[in-house]
């Protein structure tokens, strides 16, 4: 089906090659999942398989593509468009119509397919990708995992049998993300697709997969095969290369299960006589490495907050208290007021009057500059706050309306330059830096001033396991030290992991507000706000105990599991709905 | 060639049109109101299309008014600064209607003030009949279909206007982003400068990844491949197309006339010149 040998692109400009001498084949019908560091060239190869290389981007390449035996060089546009198609990840980047139908007719009009043919395939396209009833809707009225299904629609509708999913879910919300991956799902049901797929969310879609290709620098592939073998024997490989793997074969390896489990299903079967749950006390106290909150003056304190957008409204009567030296994860689906709540306090929207305490001072009686000097906003892509030439211009320019020395500002730049990893970059321009060197310097010059409370948005959006990885150790350092951290974000990992408080939204309200475990106990109430528990919860509840993170079913020997705990979790929503 | 059942349902409103048929149909009396030098016509063909709005616009009187309001500003502007300004000799030969200060404002001037501000009001009534009424896909649509103007060019332009929303979006996210650091209340034209530049590249490396994508999404479903391509919805000239752009000039034509037969349609311009 698929054929590549000895396949190396350069892109032009650039001394090293993106891919250097990959061979890979894919059979009809299989359904691979290619991972790998960022940077190592996986949507390149996307592109290649496409044909997009070399026929629409103009690089340096050599070797062969062979799609169903046509060599992708000579083919013309509409042979290989008729073969393959590509998912990308930007749903919006995608699309070409404004309307769904038209959308979808977009691919047969170019391929000259008579319009009473296009209509018949649009039907059937939709339906496959399960939106039969959207056909007349504009795109802009649909959700983001709605868009991802309706540029897959797009394709069906042009009969591709090869389907490449570069990154799909990456800009979704968690209710998106489910939708996406049921749709990867019904595909592989159908069994007429060849399927490969770039993602990084893999516990959800570990059941679709047959086979795993983990590419090193440069495309080099260094692990091939059936994902228990991969998982299981080059798992030291995949964790010194920073690729994402299953939480659950995480786990498994921690806990020294053999085989390594995959999915959810072998996890729950494999883990029980092993993984220990949490004792019941436990559930009260705030995860085990974050200090608990002190209960001085409220960092942060939102007093029966509206907030409308024209005739729009996005928060409803929002009270909230985020105390000194918390740790707070605000979660729910799109459109839920999280990014609205947060430009409230930090001062990018103006509340009413009396609704917003910042340090116990009213948000609206500070000037801006004096705000910015209590909350530091960091926004989901560094590349909107970068204002200078050089790595270190981005530094000092956070520093010019505070009273320092040329002297000591330097020395307060060297220091930033080395805690976060950038004094070799210090001359360079922060738009040639890799995506995660972005981040922690937009973290970097946030941080400059010393507020005490940081806002982060997506703080994890994009980045490879390592450097996810990294900024989470270095939240938690930053909260360690004292500051209050509040994060936007639909990373429930990240929630799981760092936060000791989750206010969960929905529509504009605030539907709870308490401790991480509490939230992660109730299922239904996060059902409720659209949104799901992170692979690891699944499957401790799954198992009938509560856990958020790996260390909780580490927490101690096995024991049997708690026939408390269904009365108990009854007990914490009755707390919670107060 | 195109199947019946495909088309879209008949209605007697102005978006049910051809686009071509709506520019057709407005562009003599928009030449005509160019070259009247008195009120009546200006008066009657916005009046011919507002009522032509209303009736099979399915615009809504609050829209229309709301989209008037800035042009009827303009309009209102021309009669009060076109005195102040006016060459002199141009007006002198008649009565002085008042002296504001030291300057006299002569009948004349005033009449040219309001002469001008109709003209451009009813130019731009009657460009409404297309602007309110059409989707700008619809347009390249007609562009391509009818006007024979090559499709990738009518594509490029759709896409063009789908990214126009998003990057105004970002645009907005951007400022506010540097606003947080600080950045933007720099002062004079050096500072606004800066600013301008600091937001221009952000934007600018997103528009050209945007632009990147959507070309590859676009050749990955086959654009381009072959020279023609087929329509799904076909923009036509049909009947009522033909049916408007004759009822159109016909009310125009017989509009004109009426004023000319009434001795008010005054002298035209190019007349004026003879």
């Amino acid at each position: 089906m698929i054929h590549i040998e000895d396949l190396t692109v350069r892109y032009l400009g650039r001394r090293q090659p993106a891919l250097a001498h990959v061979n890979l084949s894919v059979r009809q019908g299989e359904t691979v999942l290619l991972l790998g560091p960022s940077g190592c060239g996986k949507s390149t190869l996307a592109l290649c398989l496409s044909g997009l290389i070399p026929n629409s981007l103009e690089v340096d390449f050599s070797g062969r593509v062979l799609v169903e035996g046509i060599d992708t060089r000579q083919a013309d546009r509409a042979a290989l468009a008729q073969r393959v198609g590509v998912v990308f990840q930007d749903p919006d980047a995608q699309f070409v119509m404004l309307d769904v139908e038209s959308e979808l007719a977009f691919g047969l009009e170019n391929l000259c397919v008579p319009p009473a043919e296009i209509d018949l395939r649009i039907q059937s396209a939709l339906s496959m990708a399960g939106m039969p009833d959207r056909r007349h809707d504009k795109v802009w009225q649909l959700s983001g995992g709605q868009k991802q299904r309706v540029a897959l629609a797009a394709l069906l509708a042009m009969r591709q049998r090869i389907i490449v999913f570069d990154e799909p879910t990456a800009n979704l919300d968690p209710a998106g993300v489910c939708e996406v991956f049921a749709a990867i799902a019904d595909l592989k049901r159908s069994g007429q697709h060849t399927l490969v797929l770039i993602e990084h969310r893999l516990d959800e879609l570990m059941d679709v997969v047959d086979r795993v290709v983990v590419m090193a620098e440069q495309g080099r592939i260094v692990a091939d095969g059936d994902p228990h073998e991969v998982f299981d024997q080059h798992f030291e490989v995949l964790q010194q290369l920073g690729v994402w793997v299953p939480q659950v074969s995480a786990l498994g390896h921690r806990l020294r299960v053999r085989p390594t489990p995959v999915t959810l299903a072998e996890a729950r079967e494999r883990l029980p006589g092993r993984a220990a749950s949490v004792k019941t006390a436990d559930l009260f106290s705030p995860a085990s490495n974050n200090a608990p909150p002190s209960t001085h003056q409220p960092a942060i304190c939102v007093r029966h907050l509206s907030f409308h957008y024209g005739a729009r409204l996005a928060l409803d009567e929002v009270d909230l208290t985020v105390p000194r030296h918390d740790f707070v994860a605000i979660v729910g689906a799109n459109g839920a007021g999280k990014t609205t709540l947060a430009g409230c306090i930090a001062g990018l929207l103006t509340p009413p009057a009396g609704s917003v305490f910042v340090d116990g001072r009213d948000v609206t009686t500070l000037s801006p500059q004096a705000l910015a000097r209590h909350v530091g906003f960091v926004f989901q892509n560094p590349e909107h706050q970068f204002v200078a030439d050089t790595v270190a211009d981005e530094l000092r320019f956070s520093l010019r309306r505070v009273n320092l020395s040329p002297t000591q500002v330097e020395q307060r730049v060297e220091e930033m330059l080395a805690r976060f990893r950038l004094t070799q970059y210090a001359a360079a321009n922060p738009f040639t830096l890799s995506h995660g060197e972005k981040r922690r310097l937009s973290v970097a010059t946030t941080l400059m001033m010393g507020q005490e409370i940081l806002i982060l948005d997506e703080p994890t959006f994009g980045q490879d396991q390592h450097t996810a990885g990294e900024l989470m150790a270095l939240l938690r350092t930053l909260h360690r030290e004292g500051r209050t951290v509040l994060i936007i974000t639909h990373d429930m990992t990240l929630v799981a992991e760092c936060a000791c408080t989750v206010v969960v939204m929905s529509a504009g309200r605030v539907l709870f507000h308490g401790p991480t475990r509490l939230a992660f106990a109730q299922p239904d109430l996060l059902a409720e706000a659209r949104l799901d528990l992170p692979p690891l919860a699944r499957l401790a509840h799954q198992l009938g105990f509560t856990a958020l993170t790996a260390d909780d079913f580490n927490l101690a020997a096995p024991v049997p599991q708690l026939p408390l705990l269904a009365g108990a979790s009854d007990q914490f929503s009755a707390q919670a709905s107060r | 060639m195109v199947n019946s059942a495909l088309r879209i349902p008949i209605s007697l409103s102005l978006s049910s049109l051809n686009p071509l048929t709506k520019i057709v149909a407005v562009l003599p009396a928009m030449l005509f109101v160019a070259l009247t030098t008195d009120v009546s016509a200006p008066l009657a063909l916005s009046t011919l299309a507002l009522a032509v709005l209303l009736v099979f616009g399915q615009v809504g009187v609050a829209r229309l008014a709301k989209a008037l309001v800035p042009i009827a500003a303009i309009a209102l502007g021309f009669l009060i600064f076109y005195p102040l300004i006016v060459r002199r000799e141009l007006v002198a030969h008649t009565p002085v209607c008042f002296v504001l200060g030291a300057l006299p404002i002569h009948e004349g001037a005033l009449w040219l003030g309001l002469t001008a501000g109709l003209r451009i009001f009813a130019f731009v009534s009657l460009t409404m009949i297309f602007n309110l009424t059409t989707e700008a896909h619809d347009f390249a649509r007609a562009l391509v279909q009818q006007a024979h103007v090559p499709y990738r060019a009518g594509y490029a332009a759709m896409t063009a206007l789908r990214f126009a929303p998003l990057l105004r979006y970002e645009l907005t996210v951007i400022r506010a982003a540097q606003r947080v650091r600080g950045f933007g209340e720099q002062k004079g034209l050096h500072g606004r400068l800066e600013v301008l530049w600091r937001t221009a590249i952000p934007l600018l490396a997103s528009a050209i990844r945007r632009a990147e994508r959507a070309a590859l999404a676009m050749d990955g479903r086959a654009f381009g491949a072959y020279p023609t391509r087929t329509d799904l919805r076909r923009m036509r000239f049909a009947r009522r197309d033909v049916a408007f752009v004759i009822a159109f000039w016909l009310a125009t034509s017989v509009l004109i006339f009426a004023l000319w037969q009434l001795g008010w349609l005054g002298p035209l311009a190019f007349v004026q010149r003879v």
